[in-house]
């Protein structure tokens, strides 16, 4: 396809989500259905220019010298446009039926899908400078939907993620100004810096690396720059599920693989104390996520510790810093993307037909929405990596590049994979046992009235849950493909 | 026909026909509940002897990752377990149609049981680590329901405390399995061991406690100290069928997983001598002597079989620790013997409990003169545990003693060995005997006036009379069963 089309790409969902808001559509479904055509088409063009992607690349605006704001198509890309684009329409979906009982769908929709926009810009940028602008405009967009109910918690909330996203990107600029001036700001598989220039500097470097490591981090929920996620928790599910389980936060992790892959190098990082850092700091989250995860009685904040957990999985693959590690890293990427964001829909549908939000009032749920708890608890067992599903194919590579790598770290760090396994398996399944096994004695009488939601929230559901089982019985093709993409082919 | 379609059999028939129990509600009538049931079990029955008949045969089915197939295959490891598992899995089910009239939510628990019917076959004609370990898992999760059947307060927790000791389990082996994919040839199940020789050189001693924790692991479920604690407790909740096969089948596969793992992965001749197989057999011989010192303590029946289980699973293996052939011989015959057995004290014990109600030991005063046909199959039963001839269990010790002493090839464990299995055997003669003096020689002051006719009917006392008469016919006519121990692996 034309290069033109990846700027096209990115503003068809700006334009969608402003049409939503300034159109005066009769009625509820009207726009419904103009909005979820927008957003399909736009996921319809963006598969379609991932696969017949352009070589070249788009400048778009030029600031000055190499700065420019340019967008072509490498693999990472695909990997995380593609993952956008697929999730993007089911999520819009599910949330249609969600936000009917909620106030200002309007302002909701606007957002929602001008986040879709900014996204796919962050998939598609060239250089540093871009993936910055449009990392940037992500915290914008998405803090009117942390705020959207306007309640003293949710304003609480959104003013902490700014901030905590504002200052993480403060330290990732820190990062772009030494990479602009130490190597070229454009993303070069195996790293642009300039070693003639570093000189002597290389220990300067890599506390930069840290630094900015850290920075984009926040938005990957790095111990202890994570607190703002469980708070994030108080935005409507949709919102939860999409960008507090997947694209912002993932946004985060794809920063890094950036930073790391295309930025700095891994040749240079490899062996270096930077690594044992962030290594470090990737393996600590994963207990800690996964700790608190136990401790959590709140639904949705429970699964919010989850993501930080898992989130640190991908890192963990990222900082083994080989092709193997990356390509396990993409997998986990892909894998949760999917786990997480069906087992947040699913807590969604449970909130929105019961209006419970605690785990303890949960007993017997499963007896009255039969389809959406046997999905959870599939989803569940897909987190703790259980075989035939698709967390174990990704645990499984992950595993694999760490023993392959030799590095004592990373064998500690499988101990760990695999102690957080076990707290999964509290956390997740101590859930699926109160809704299915109530105690002798229960009485049903309080849950009368409640079956499963409509046709909008579980299809999506099932599609996830069949993509679950596809990927964990049959996950070759894409495995190979990512392994391609971490050696830098595409 | 071929092998491999009736492996596949054995698994698929009993999966599907439990999932139609368990998921289409218009199956409501007790007699086509049991119907279904008793169909499936009869099918199942005949696939795993034609596949067991049929001698050699394997099928791939599709790979999970590269060099990971789902694989399963015929060899005599699995001819003996499937044959063993087939025949208890059939007596515990004839019993439960008369012993679950009494229960609520009989259609869950005979769906639970065809479904892990078909896992535990899966186990067991598993090719290679990873696919066991995809079965082992699913045992796990499915037996669980069996567990918590009664949905007292007391069955949740055990039931809890069961998975999560059994995941734990699980995630150690599963340590061990990523490290074997790096370090050995392959993961299919091959005699003598699959360690590369070229890529092990240096890493021995890490190995070495990879192997450890892999043994460990599978400890779980047979029961081994120190991860032991969930199964006195697990047990004795469930319903005494389900208890049977518990006891009797589930923990024997622990006792399967490290079979395949030492004789079929690591290789005896890289274990023999080192340091895992000296903690090991400690580890083995202090279980033997602390299950049976925890039976002899406890009064409620069904636990103190519970921690009989406890106490013999580890003579078997004690047995495989030996790593010699009449050892190994004696392990197979004990766990041929000890699933018979105990199924067998299980199935009494609830026949106890449907008849009078009673469950601890001093409430069974005699109960021998008001059903004696059961209190003679326990009695049997009783003197075949405790290794009297012409028993089974006689000639499984006798084998385990004669492979301890052999060659004097193991130094201190050579006759502290013999000394533990004897001071147990004792023990075992102190605690369920009991129960038979009790029963039919109630003492003096007892009120005859008051026994009623309570002998169980045919339904119930035919399996027990089945597994009874295995017992000691498996110790009268050995010749042909030895020679086929023997040649397993010889």
């Amino acid at each position: 396809m034309e290069p033109v089309m990846m700027f096209v790409v990115v503003l068809l969902p700006v334009f969608a989500g402003v049409l939503v808001f300034l159109l005066p559509f009769r009625k509820r479904v009207h726009r419904l259905v103009f909005l979820e055509g927008m957003v399909t088409l736009t996921s319809v063009l963006a598969i379609w220019l991932l696969l017949d992607h352009p070589g070249d690349k788009l400048a778009i605006v030029k600031f000055t010298g190499d700065l420019t704001l340019s967008f072509r198509i490498d693999g990472m890309s695909m990997v995380f446009g593609g993952m956008a684009a697929v999730l993007w329409p089911l999520a819009t979906l599910y949330a249609f039926e969600y936000m009917e009982h909620e106030q200002r769908e309007k302002s909701f929709f606007l957002f929602y899908t001008l986040t879709y926009g900014v996204t796919l810009g962050i998939a598609f940028a060239e250089d540093m400078m871009t993936m910055y602008f449009f990392y940037e405009l992500l915290t914008l967009v998405t803090v009117p939907l942390v705020m959207h109910t306007l309640s003293r918690e949710a304003i609480l909330a959104s003013r902490k993620y700014l901030y905590y996203s504002l200052g993480g990107a403060a330290f990732g600029f820190l990062g772009l100004i030494f990479i602009i001036v130490y190597g070229s700001p454009d993303f070069v598989m195996g790293g642009s810096l300039n070693l003639a220039k570093i000189g002597g500097r290389t220990n300067l470097l890599l506390l930069i690396y840290v630094l900015a490591f850290l920075g984009f981090g926040v938005k990957a929920a790095v111990c202890p720059f994570n607190s703002w996620l469980p708070a994030a928790g108080v935005a409507p599910t949709p919102v939860t599920a999409l960008l507090h389980a997947v694209a912002v936060v993932k946004a985060g992790a794809f920063a890094i693989i950036r930073l790391t892959y295309y930025c700095f190098g891994v040749e240079f990082l490899r062996g270096t104390w930077a690594q044992g850092v962030v290594m470090s700091v990737a393996l600590v989250t994963i207990l800690y996520g996964s700790g608190r995860a136990v401790k959590e009685t709140h639904l949705k904040r429970r699964l919010a510790y989850s993501t930080i957990s898992n989130l640190s999985y991908i890192l963990f693959g990222v900082t083994i810093m080989t092709p193997l590690g990356l390509a396990g890293a993409l997998t986990h990427m892909l894998c949760h993307a999917v786990m997480k964001i069906c087992s947040f829909f699913c807590a969604g549908a449970v909130i929105c037909k019961t209006g419970r939000t605690f785990i303890y009032e949960l007993d017997g749920i499963g007896r009255k929405m039969p389809v959406v708890m046997g999905i959870f608890t599939v989803a569940s067992l897909a987190l703790m990596g259980t075989p035939g599903l698709c967390g174990f194919v990704s645990k499984w590579h992950l595993a694999q590049a760490a023993v392959d790598s030799a590095d004592p770290l990373a064998f500690a760090g499988v101990g760990v994979l695999l102690v957080s396994a076990l707290l999964t398996a509290v956390y997740m399944l101590t859930v699926a046992v109160r809704a299915w096994f109530p105690p002798a004695g229960f009485c049903d009488k309080s849950l009368a009235g409640i079956t499963d939601p409509g046709i909008c929230m579980l299809l999506p559901v099932c599609l996830f849950v069949g993509a679950m089982v596809l990927l964990g019985v049959y996950s070759m093709p894409l495995t190979d493909f990512l392994q391609r993409v971490s050696q830098g082919i595409y | 026909m071929n092998g491999a379609v009736w492996i596949l059999a054995s698994i698929g028939v009993p999966v599907v026909m439990g999932l139609v129990l368990l998921c289409v509600p218009s199956i409501r009538k007790r007699s086509a509940v049991v119907g279904i049931t008793a169909a499936g079990l009869i099918m199942t029955a005949v696939s795993v002897f034609a596949a067991v008949g049929s001698g050699a045969g394997s099928v791939t089915l599709w790979y999970l990752a590269k060099g990971v197939p789902v694989y399963f295959q015929i060899d005599s490891v699995g001819q003996l377990f499937a044959s063993m598992v087939t025949l208890v899995w059939l007596c515990g089910g004839a019993f439960a149609f008369s012993y679950m009239k009494h229960e609520e939510n009989e259609k869950w628990y005979y769906g639970c049981y065809l479904l892990v019917y078909g896992i535990v076959n899966g186990l067991d004609f598993s090719g290679n680590i990873v696919t066991f370990y995809m079965f082992y898992e699913l045992m796990t999760i499915l037996s669980f329901p069996l567990v918590l059947h009664s949905r007292s307060r007391e069955a949740i927790m055990a039931g809890l405390r069961y998975l999560f000791y059994s995941f734990c389990g699980a995630y150690l082996v599963l340590f061990g399995i990523y490290f074997l994919y790096r370090y050995g040839t392959t993961l299919t199940f091959t005699a003598d061991g699959v360690l590369d020789p070229q890529l092990t050189a240096g890493r021995e001693s890490f190995l070495l406690f990879v192997a450890f924790l892999m043994i460990l692991g599978f400890g779980v479920k047979a029961g081994m100290f120190p991860l032991h604690g969930w199964l006195p407790v697990a047990h004795p909740v469930a319903p005494a069928p389900a208890s049977a096969v518990l006891s009797g089948i589930i923990v024997k596969s622990g006792v399967l997983g490290m079979l395949r793992v030492v004789y079929y992965l690591f290789g005896t001749a890289f274990l023999r001598g080192s340091w895992v197989q000296y903690v090991w057999l400690s580890l083995a011989l202090f279980t033997v002597f602390m299950g049976s010192m925890l039976a002899y303590r406890e009064r409620v029946l069904k636990k103190r079989l519970a921690y009989s289980t406890v106490s013999q699973i580890s003579y078997i293996l004690f047995g495989l620790a030996v790593m010699n052939q009449t050892a190994f011989t004696g392990s197979m015959l004990h766990v041929v013997c000890h699933a018979c057995i105990k199924s067998g004290l299980f199935l009494v014990a609830g026949a106890v409990i449907v008849q009078t109600g009673k469950t601890r030991v001093e409430e069974l005063t005699g109960i021998g003169k008001e059903m004696p046909v059961l209190l003679w199959c326990y009695t049997i039963c009783s003197l075949a545990l405790i290794g009297i001839p012409p028993t089974g269990g006689f000639l499984s010790k006798w084998y385990l003693a004669m492979g301890a002493l052999e060659g004097n090839a193991l130094p201190v464990f050579g006759w502290l060995g013999p000394v533990v299995l004897l001071v147990s055997a004792l023990l075992t003669a102190g605690y369920l005997l009991p129960v038979t003096i009790r029963g039919f020689f109630p003492g003096q002051g007892f009120d005859y006036g008051n026994l009623q006719k309570r002998e169980p009917g045919v339904a119930m006392l035919l399996p027990i009379l089945i597994l009874t008469s295995v017992s000691v016919f498996a110790g009268m006519f050995p010749s042909a069963l030895v020679r086929f121990l023997g040649g397993m692996l010889w």
